[in-house]
Formats: C-alpha cells, sequence, structure tokens
C-alpha cells in the first residue's frame, strides 16, 4: 500500500496525539473531513483498490456495490480527468476502465497510466460496449492488460479481475 | 557503318584494283622493254666500242704496212726517214712513242729517237720477218709505265724481205674510244688477253698486274663468246656485263655497268608507278569524298529532320538538288508538315482526353473519399448503435445480476438498482424507437394524420416535456407565440417530436444563463416556426451536416450533451414530410436559428 504526503502528513498528527478528532486533523490540512475519515479508514483497509471509471452512472453504480459485495474497495470516477487523479493519489490494485467517455477516453487514460513510471504497473481491464476485433487490438496495444465487452457477465467480470491481479501479485 | 565510308570504300574498290591490275601489267612490262632495251643499248655500245677499237688498230696496221713499203724507209738516207717519221708521229699525235727498223738478225738499225739494241728473239720481230703484220702483246713502257703494243711489219727490197718496221704504239688513245661508252659512276670497262689478265683498264695501275679470269664475263669472253648477262663481279658488285671478243687481237671487251645504275630506268618507272597509283588512289579517295559528301549531305540532312521530327523541334530542310533526293527532300518535307498538324491535332486531342481523364479522377477521388467518408460514417454509425444500444443493456445486467446474486440487499439499494434498470429500459425503448422512427421517415413510409394543429397547443406540450431540464440547466424558453395565430395542416405528434428534437438539440448546446426563444409568425399561405437559441453555434461548414444520421458537432461533446444525433434526422424528415425543409442559421459564439414553415389550416 502506498501512502502520499496526506496521509503521512495525518499519521504525524496521529503520532502527537491519539486523541485528535477528525474534524480537528481537517481543520490542520485544510481538507475535508470525510476524506480524512476515508484515509484514516483506507489506512486499516488490507481490501484490494478497484478505480472504477466510466461515464454512465447507471453501470458505475451497479457494478460498484457488486465489486464491494466481494469484499474490494471501490473508487468510481466517471471521466478520464477524474480517473487520473483518483489513480495518482490511490494507487490502485487495479483499474475498470470504460473506453467512451466525454472528455478524454478510456484509450487516452490508459496511455497517460502506462507512460507514468508510478501508475504503469497497475493492471487495466477495459470495459467497453464497443466489441470490433480492431478496437480490442488497439486497447491491448496501449497497454490494457485484458479486455471485456458490454453487456459482460458479472461473475466472469470478476473472474477476470481475480486472474490479471493474480497475475499482477506474481509478478 | 555510314554510307559515307562505304561510297568511298566502293569507290576504292573498283577504281584502285584494276588500276592496281593495269599498272603492275604495264610495270611488268615496261621493266622487261627498260631491261631489254639497256642490254641492248650496252651490248650495242660494246660492240661499236669493239669495233672502234679494231678499226683503231686496222689503221695502225695499215699504217705500218703503208710506212714499210714506202721507198722513203727502204731507199732514202735515215735522216730523211727520220724527217719523214718525225712528221708522221707529229700528224698522229701521241699515238706512236718509237718508229724504229731492224735489220734481219734483229739488230736495231734506226730509231728516231735514237735506241739501239737487239730483239732478234721476239716474236713480234720473228713473225714479220716471216711477211706479216704483226701485233705484240700488251706490255709496259720501259719509259713511261704505261700499256702499249708493237706492231711490226716486213720491209722489202725487190720481193724480198730486208728488215723489219716496228713502232711503239701507246694504247692510251683507246680511252679516247672506250670514254665514249656510259658506263655510269661505279661502271667498269677493260680489256683482256685470252689468259684473262687485264690489258687494258681505266686503273693503269692494274694493267698486267691481275688476272680476273673468274670473273663470268671474262670466262665468257676467253672462250670467244660475245654477250651481256648479269653476274657479280670482282668487287663482289653485281652489275650488268657486256663482253664482246676481238678475234684479230684475241681481246676481250668487257663493259660492265652496276645493275641499280643500268636499271635505273626501271627502278624510275617503278617510283613513277608508285606515285602515279598514289595520285591515283588519293584522286580516288578526294573524288569519293567529294561524290560521297554530295550524296550524303542531303541524306545527312534527311536524317537530321527525322530526329528533329521525332523531337519535335523540326525545320524544313532545304532542297539542295534536283535529282532523286532533292525530290525525296520535298516529299519528306511535306509529310513531316502533315506529320506535324496531325501531331498537334492529336496532342491536343490527348491534352482534352487529359483533362477530361484528370476531371474524372478528380471526380473517382471525390467519390472515393465520399465513400471512405460514408464507410467511416457506417462504421461510427454501427459502433454507436452498438454502444448506445449496449450501454443501457449492460447497466440492467450489472443491475439485474447483483439483485439475483445478492440475498442481503437494504430497500434503498434495491430500489436504487431497479430504478436504474426501468430508466434504462425507458432509453433504451427511446432509442429503438428514434431508429425506427428513422428508418420509417427514411424508407418514406411515414404515415402522417394530417389535421389543424394550434402551434400555441404544439408548442406548450413540447416546452412541458423539456422544461425540467431547462430548469436544471438554467436556461430560460421563451415561447413567442402570437394568440391568434392560424393553425397548420400538420401531423400533430410529429410535430412535437420535431419541436422536442429542436429544444433538446438547443439545450444541448446552450449553457447556463442562456436563452431559447420559441416563436412564429404567419404570412398569406404559411406559418413559420423558428427557434433562436444562445447556444454556442456552429461554422457554416458543419451547418450541412447537422441533419445526417448521429452526426454531432463534436464528437467528443456526445456523452456531455446526450444523445446520439438522431433528433435532427428525424426533425428534418418529419418536416420534409410535410412538403418543407428546416433551415438553420449560425454562426460560431452567437447561437443558431432553427426555422421551418407551415401551410395555413
Amino acid at each position: 500500500m502506498i501512502r502520499d504526503a496526506i496521509d503521512n502528513k495525518i499519521i504525524e498528527l496521529i503520532k502527537k496525539n491519539e486523541k485528535i478528532s477528525n474534524s480537528e486533523i481537517s481543520r490542520l490540512l485544510g481538507i475535508r473531513e470525510a476524506e480524512i475519515a476515508e484515509r484514516i479508514q483506507n489506512f486499516s483497509d488490507t481490501r484490494s483498490k478497484i478505480l472504477l471509471v466510466d461515464d454512465e452512472i447507471d453501470t458505475l453504480l451497479p457494478l460498484k456495490l457488486s465489486l464491494e459485495a466481494e469484499d474490494y474497495l471501490v473508487m468510481g470516477a466517471s471521466n478520464g480527468f477524474e480517473a487520473l487523479e483518483l489513480a495518482k493519489a490511490n494507487i490502485p490494485d487495479l483499474i475498470l476502465l470504460d473506453i467512451m467517455m466525454p472528455g478524454m477516453d478510456g484509450y487516452e487514460v490508459c496511455a497517460h497510466l502506462k507512460k507514468d513510471p508510478v501508475m504503469k504497473n497497475i493492471p487495466v481491464i477495459m470495459l467497453t460496449a464497443k466489441d470490433a476485433v480492431r478496437e480490442k487490438v488497439k486497447g491491448l496495444d496501449i497497454g490494457a492488460d485484458d479486455y471485456v465487452t458490454k453487456p459482460f457477465n458479472l461473475n466472469e467480470l470478476k473472474a477476470r479481475i481475480k486472474s490479471v491481479m493474480r497475475r499482477f501479485g506474481d509478478q | 557503318m555510314r554510307i559515307r565510308s562505304e561510297l568511298i570504300i566502293f569507290f576504292l574498290v573498283i577504281s584502285v584494283l584494276p588500276l592496281s591490275a593495269v599498272v603492275y601489267i604495264s610495270y611488268n612490262y615496261s621493266e622487261g622493254a627498260i631491261r631489254d632495251s639497256v642490254r641492248a643499248t650496252l651490248s650495242g655500245a660494246t660492240e661499236n666500242t669493239g669495233n672502234a677499237i679494231e678499226n683503231w688498230m686496222d689503221a695502225r696496221k695499215d699504217d705500218i704496212r703503208v710506212i714499210s713499203q714506202l721507198n722513203v724507209a727502204v731507199e732514202s738516207p735515215k735522216e730523211q726517214f727520220k724527217d719523214y717519221i718525225k712528221i708522221f708521229e707529229n700528224e698522229h699525235q701521241g699515238v706512236y712513242r718509237e718508229f724504229y727498223m731492224l735489220d734481219p738478225s734483229g739488230n736495231i738499225t734506226f730509231s728516231d729517237i735514237d735506241r739501239t739494241g737487239n730483239e732478234g728473239q721476239k716474236s713480234y720481230f720473228q713473225e714479220a720477218l716471216r711477211g706479216n703484220i704483226y701485233v705484240s702483246d700488251v706490255s709496259l713502257s720501259n719509259i713511261s709505265d704505261t700499256p702499249e703494243i708493237i706492231i711490226t711489219g716486213p720491209v722489202r727490197k725487190n720481193g724480198e724481205t730486208v728488215g723489219v718496221l716496228a713502232a711503239r704504239v701507246s694504247l692510251e688513245n683507246l680511252y679516247r674510244i672506250i670514254e665514249k661508252i656510259d658506263i655510269g659512276k661505279s661502271g667498269e670497262v677493260f680489256i683482256v688477253n685470252q689468259d684473262g689478265d687485264i690489258i687494258f683498264h681505266k686503273n693503269r695501275s692494274r694493267i698486267l698486274q691481275e688476272n680476273i679470269n673468274n670473273n663470268f664475263a671474262v670466262k665468257e669472253v676467253t672462250y670467244e663468246k660475245n654477250g651481256i648477262n648479269e653476274y657479280v663481279n670482282y668487287k663482289g658488285q653485281k652489275v650488268l656485263g657486256s663482253y664482246y671478243w676481238l678475234p684479230l687481237y684475241r681481246w676481250g671487251l668487257i663493259v660492265e655497268k652496276n645493275i641499280d645504275e643500268a636499271y635505273v630506268g626501271v627502278l624510275i618507272l617503278g617510283k613513277v608507278m608508285v606515285a602515279i597509283s598514289l595520285f591515283a588512289v588519293m584522286g580516288v579517295v578526294f573524288f569519293a569524298v567529294v561524290i560521297s559528301g554530295n550524296i550524303t549531305r542531303p541524306i545527312k540532312s534527311l536524317e537530321e529532320g527525322s530526329m528533329g521530327l521525332l523531337r519535335g523541334n523540326f525545320k524544313p530542310i532545304p532542297v539542295t538538288s534536283v535529282n532523286e533526293i532533292g525530290r525525296l527532300t520535298e516529299l519528306f518535307n511535306s509529310m513531316a508538315g502533315e506529320l506535324l498538324e496531325i501531331r498537334k491535332k492529336l496532342e491536343a486531342k490527348i491534352e482534352l482526353a487529359n483533362k477530361d481523364l484528370e476531371e474524372k479522377n478528380k471526380e473517382l477521388t471525390c467519390a472515393n473519399e465520399e465513400l471512405k467518408k460514408l464507410d467511416e460514417l457506417k462504421s461510427d454509425f454501427l459502433s454507436l448503435v452498438s454502444h448506445e444500444l449496449k450501454t443501457p443493456l449492460s447497466s440492467m445486467k450489472i443491475s439485474a445480476e447483483h439483485l439475483e446474486s445478492e440475498e442481503n440487499i437494504d430497500n434503498a439499494t434495491r430500489k436504487e438498482l431497479l430504478s436504474i434498470i426501468i430508466r434504462n429500459i425507458d432509453r433504451q425503448t427511446r432509442l429503438i424507437n428514434d431508429i425506427l422512427d428513422l428508418s420509417k421517415i427514411e424508407a418514406g413510409k411515414t404515415e402522417l394524420h394530417l389535421e389543424n394543429v394550434s402551434i400555441r397547443e404544439i408548442a406548450d406540450a413540447s416546452f412541458e416535456n423539456i422544461k425540467q431540464i431547462a430548469n436544471k440547466k438554467n436556461i430560460s424558453i421563451i415561447l413567442d407565440i402570437p394568440n391568434d395565430l392560424s393553425s397548420v395542416m400538420a401531423d400533430r405528434e410529429k410535430l412535437i417530436i420535431v419541436l422536442n428534437n429542436l429544444f433538446e438539440n438547443a439545450l444541448k448546446f446552450t449553457s447556463g444563463g442562456g436563452s431559447i426563444i420559441l416563436s412564429a409568425a404567419e404570412d398569406s399561405n404559411s406559418i413559420e416556426v423558428s427557434m433562436k437559441d444562445t447556444g454556442i453555434g456552429m461554422e457554416k461548414e458543419k451547418l450541412e451536416k447537422i441533419f445526417d444520421k448521429f452526426y454531432q458537432v463534436d464528437s467528443s461533446s456526445r456523452r456531455k450533451t446526450g444523445g446520439c444525433g438522431l433528433g435532427l434526422s428525424i426533425s428534418s424528415g418529419i418536416i420534409r414530410a410535410h412538403d418543407s425543409v428546416i433551415n438553420v442559421e449560425s454562426e460560431p459564439g452567437k447561437g443558431s436559428t432553427f426555422s421551418f414553415k407551415l401551410k395555413k389550416g
């Protein structure tokens, strides 16, 4: 688990004063209290983190629920920029990435991830309604580790997630 | 090979070969004739000289015969005879060296140089005493060391020989005779006796000193033969030698001439022949060059003209002769002119054809581009349809699967998941309806239920549909429709769809705080409905395409703006079904205005 500078500051504050409240930390660091709570919860969370990126809220929500039921810690992003920010801040164990999104599409997000020295090792599974072979090839060429076309079977997706994670865990 | 070279070779062959043959034969004949002539001349000269020598010698013998029979020699006192002899010697200047008389015993009884002695043993004395005129062998004078002979004759008195008259005769006089023979620079004339001893030679020191009987001519002449032949002389030089036997004196006269000098005429003839041949060859070459030049020059001009014709820079060839080539040149010029004309026409045609082809090519390229675009559009369209159909399916499936697999789901979550499913069913239904509508419109199967429709009523209905979104986006909608506006003849439901689509489109591209004005105005026949927004507007080149299926001004704006690009296509199709068109005016940053006219009811 990789921690960023904010996490380190929070840990320092807790070390100084074990009884410090979340609101106090929020005030001292100028960060929302909800985020402080989430970060503190993450310190002790050993679940695998999955970043789920899809502009369709109606897809994002049920998928998040399903994966959380599988005991994953799921973060959602509805566009490419948000996805890159979250990925950088949290370094998830896996990214489920939709391709057709406004602004920055999934190909661009994947390309950015694979260029970044830290994030390039995060496995990426492309999720998309595009099922032409050339699009699959394009996604794999850019650096995606797997490719699942919509509509998919939830169990199949879960199995692929485990497979990819296992492969990367071994590495 | 060039014609000129061929002609030169041809002329050389037809002229030089016969010429060479003629020269060769002439030379051979002439050479033989010259040789014969030279030999004849030399042998003639030798014979003449031999005769002259004989005559001269005969004269000397006659002199002795005459003097020996004179009274003055027999009868007169010695002094008187001496005077006579002196006078005689003077008359024959240099011929006689001495006259003397011998008695029958051989004693010299008289000498005009007062010499004494006895020569009784000498053969010339004994022969004369027998009554013969005798000529001695050649000997060298004791006094002058020059060759001389002694001629003796008997002196008779009363029929009886009383003594012998002898005269020493210098042979120097023979030089005068033989010098008349042309022997050249290195030729030799000499006389040999029967033994082969030289008894007369220009080089006096050789006289009676050398025997050259190994010489061919000497051998021949000592066999008393006359003749002429070529042989190598005692000097080792090849000579033409003529020999003549003087039988009375047993002398052989030999005239030798260096063979080259003798046959100088042959050499000159050879040189002349070679010179003539060379001159002839040069003349032939010169004439061949000139003639071939005359022949090939117009051909060369024709060749250059042909090349010019080939390269397209033809200039008429000057006609320099009236012969066949001249006529050929004229023909060529006229033919070339015609060819150039044809070429120009052909080039013009080719140019036209090329232009035509280029245009066709451009058209084809454009058509190809269009086809490519169409193909891309088709792919894009399929991809979009696929995406648009699958996305809601995917949402529904995940939600349904989650509901099915998880037992402990709280009510709120369950409700949320169900509403996702319902919402996506609606979305998919709408999309399918849109696609079906559009298919009908495109197939021309739109059924219109025409009736009198109030624009106000339609506008209100449509406004109801979109007011929630407008409020959410903080966009004000203004309906500027006069209350007394006439009704139009239209399909109510479809017209609502048109207005809905136009509103949705305007809402998509208008940001918060903006406004959309729906207005209507009538003229005598029709009512014009306009919708003006304060949205982002578009460039002119995009205006033509906005009614295409699935066309998005900016493909990345699809999700941001919603819809899948079918609304304007459907609306345009519906208005077209009403025998009208949707017009659009737009400018980037200044909003767009969509308008259409409908017939009054």
